[in-house]
């Protein structure tokens, strides 16, 4: 579904990523684990186009998207809940979620897909005129995927959802993800839980100082020696 | 309250008002401004006597936009006696118009433009070459004028894109600059002497100068201009208001709101901010362009850089990204310094003082913007059932 063939990226002279390849298979859900700084962000824009990569190519269902603009990448089915979520939050959960059907604005479709987001985030219902600012972490957390999802993205990439929330919340979040993947969504999870996410992911990469050092199956990864050590403290 | 108990709120707000322009002598003008501050004391003393007030108002939301047009439609027959305070009306109704404009680019998208009175004077100095070089009649130079600022701030587009934030105004004020410098040294726009004589405003025959007959009362003949002004700033308000409602103004509100989500979302954020832009600088120039028509004569010092802070002082004072706000802002702003002219130089004093005093109580401007309503009339979410994730 999803190729990213020895992508190279820098800003300005320091180089971020080095000729990474990454392969994510259509209904899958595929995970990034790496240290910070490790260049899981910078390959989420890459893939995004917010940076374009100085080698290699990203391809989207058989189409070269590496010189494409972020909009126009976006509006071919890939969602993203950005590093931090970055909610508009001096806006309403409904235009939040509304705007994350910018492309079928004003289509008879968005209604039911907001009814379809508010069945699956009751709290969003509640709190639907409210602004998002004032919102809670998990309630902006629920927010974020809920925008991703409003697109109807073939391709939901995640960066970090479970960035300081409670444990109790990182589960539900975890719960969620796979039950959005198992309604037929590609999914491709960064982050740092390596226990957690290499239980829910079918595959995974690690990444360390910009350069793929391990993939395979996440029972693989989490047998070997190196997430052992670094991760699982096993 | 009733619609007729809306209307006697607005009805004696306007006596208050008009008292307060009219009042020549210190012991009058004193009550008057006693009466003001007694009357804004009472309202917001107590959350519920406010709360009546706006409830009251919403619930004859039409009714009290009608009163209101029609108190401003009579305002120059009260100001009759006075050809003065006509124009600082009408110069206050120009700055409702340049104020939706310059909120459309810094309220609602967030693009920063210091250079307001540089896209006004666009708008004025079009006006004066048409009329006066080219012989063109003034209404062409009306509706030219404001393409001009759009032109024109299209170019500057392609260096704003780039920028944010600091530098990008910094960038604005740099353009301000250079279009003074630009209008004082080129031969065609008269230098620092300007453009002189531009014709006035003629309808169907009927010059602008003369003054006019209402109702057997003479009107001075700055009556004309507030009645076009008037014009102009209701249709660009309800211009910007049904954009702002729109899935335009969302739009917008997305790039101010976080520029990476936006294009995450898949908003082309170039597109929407010319967009913006352009609009902005429309209002902006067709303001402008107004001026001209009125005052008859442009010049450098009518453009320079004071006039760009005072727009953006408008739109701080009222509310940022609120359209009901940028008029109550003009509408204080235009008026209030002129009424203290007596004082002399302590009028900035009493400007700083009200600034200080705006960031202290009113941060976000004096009529801050609300939660667009689509058309809803839901009591908003509350604050309290909050408590954490089942």
């Amino acid at each position: 579904m999803l190729e990213v063939r020895g992508v190279s990226t820098r800003y300005g002279q320091i180089s971020m990523l080095r000729n990474v390849s990454v392969t994510l298979r259509e209904g899958e859900i595929a995970c990034l684990l790496g240290p910070n700084g490790a260049g899981k962000t910078t390959l989420i824009r890459t893939i995004l186009g917010i940076v374009h990569p100085v080698e290699g190519s990203v391809v989207f269902r058989g189409e070269r998207i590496d010189s494409l603009k972020t909009n126009q990448i976006v509006k071919r089915g890939i969602g993203v809940v950005p590093e931090g979520r970055r909610i508009f939050p001096k806006m309403t959960a409904e235009e939040n979620l509304r705007m994350g059907a910018f492309a079928e604005w004003g289509t008879s479709e968005v209604a039911g897909r907001l009814e379809q987001i508010f069945d699956r985030f009751p709290r969003l219902r509640e709190r639907r005129r409210q602004i998002a600012a004032t919102m809670s972490g998990g309630e902006q957390a629920m927010l974020a995927i809920g925008r991703a999802l409003m697109g109807r993205p073939k391709l939901l990439l995640l960066d970090e959802p479970s960035l300081g929330l409670s444990p109790l919340l990182v589960e539900q979040i975890f719960e969620m993800i796979q039950a959005i993947n198992r309604q037929g969504t590609t999914v491709f999870l960064v982050e740092q839980n390596a226990r957690k996410t290499l239980a829910l992911a079918h595959h995974g990469y690690l990444l360390q100082k910009g350069e793929i050092v391990g993939a395979g199956t996440a029972a693989e990864l989490g047998e070997s020696d190196i997430v052992r050590h670094a991760y699982l403290r096993a | 309250m009733t619609l007729i108990g809306v209307w006697v709120v607005e009805l004696g707000l306007f006596v208050l008002v008009v008292a307060a322009l009219l009042a020549e002598r210190p012991i009058a003008l004193g009550a008057t401004v006693a009466a003001i501050g007694i009357v804004a004391v009472v309202a917001r003393s107590s959350a519920r006597v406010w709360r009546w007030v706006t409830t009251s108002f919403l619930t004859h939301r039409t009714g009290a936009l009608a009163g209101a047009a029609v108190l401003a439609l009579v305002l120059p027959f009260f100001l009759r006696a006075s050809p003065y305070w006509t124009f600082i009306a009408t110069m206050a109704l120009m700055y409702v118009t340049i104020g939706q404009g310059l909120n459309f680019q810094m309220g609602t998208a967030g693009v920063i433009n210091l250079a307001g009175a540089a896209f006004a004077g666009l708008g004025g100095y079009t006006v004066g070459l048409l009329t006066v070089r080219l012989g063109f009649p003034p209404w062409l130079g009306l509706l030219i004028g404001p393409l001009i600022a759009v032109a024109v701030g299209a170019l500057l587009f392609i260096p704003i894109l780039k920028v944010r934030g600091h530098y990008l105004a910094l960038v604005t004020i740099a353009f301000g600059f250079i279009f003074n410098i630009l209008m004082n040294n080129l031969e065609f726009t008269g230098g620092p002497q300007g453009i002189k004589n531009i014709p006035t405003l003629r309808l169907f025959g009927y010059a602008f100068t003369t003054p006019p007959q209402l109702l057997g009362m003479t009107l001075p003949s700055h009556a004309n201009f507030y009645y076009a002004a008037l014009v102009m700033a209701a249709l660009v308000t309800w211009l910007a208001w049904r954009l702002y409602n729109s899935w335009v103004g969302l739009t917008l509100n997305t790039l101010r709101d976080d520029e990476i989500a936006a294009k995450c979302s898949g908003v082309s954020v170039a597109r929407y901010k010319l967009l913006a832009f352009s609009i902005g600088n429309f209002f902006i120039g067709l303001g402008g362009a107004f001026y001209a028509v009125m005052v008859g004569f442009v010049s450098p010092p009518d453009f320079d850089f004071g006039y760009s802070l005072v727009m953006v002082s408008v739109i701080i004072l009222g509310g940022l990204d609120s359209i009901p706000g940028i008029i109550l802002g003009a509408c204080l702003l235009i008026p209030l310094p002129e009424r203290f002219r007596f004082l002399h130089e302590y009028r900035l004093l009493l400007y700083g003082a009200a600034i200080v005093l705006m960031l202290l109580f009113r941060p976000r401007g004096l009529w801050p913007a609300t939660v667009r309503r689509y058309g809803l009339r839901e009591p908003a979410a509350s604050f309290g059932a909050a408590g954490g994730l089942r």
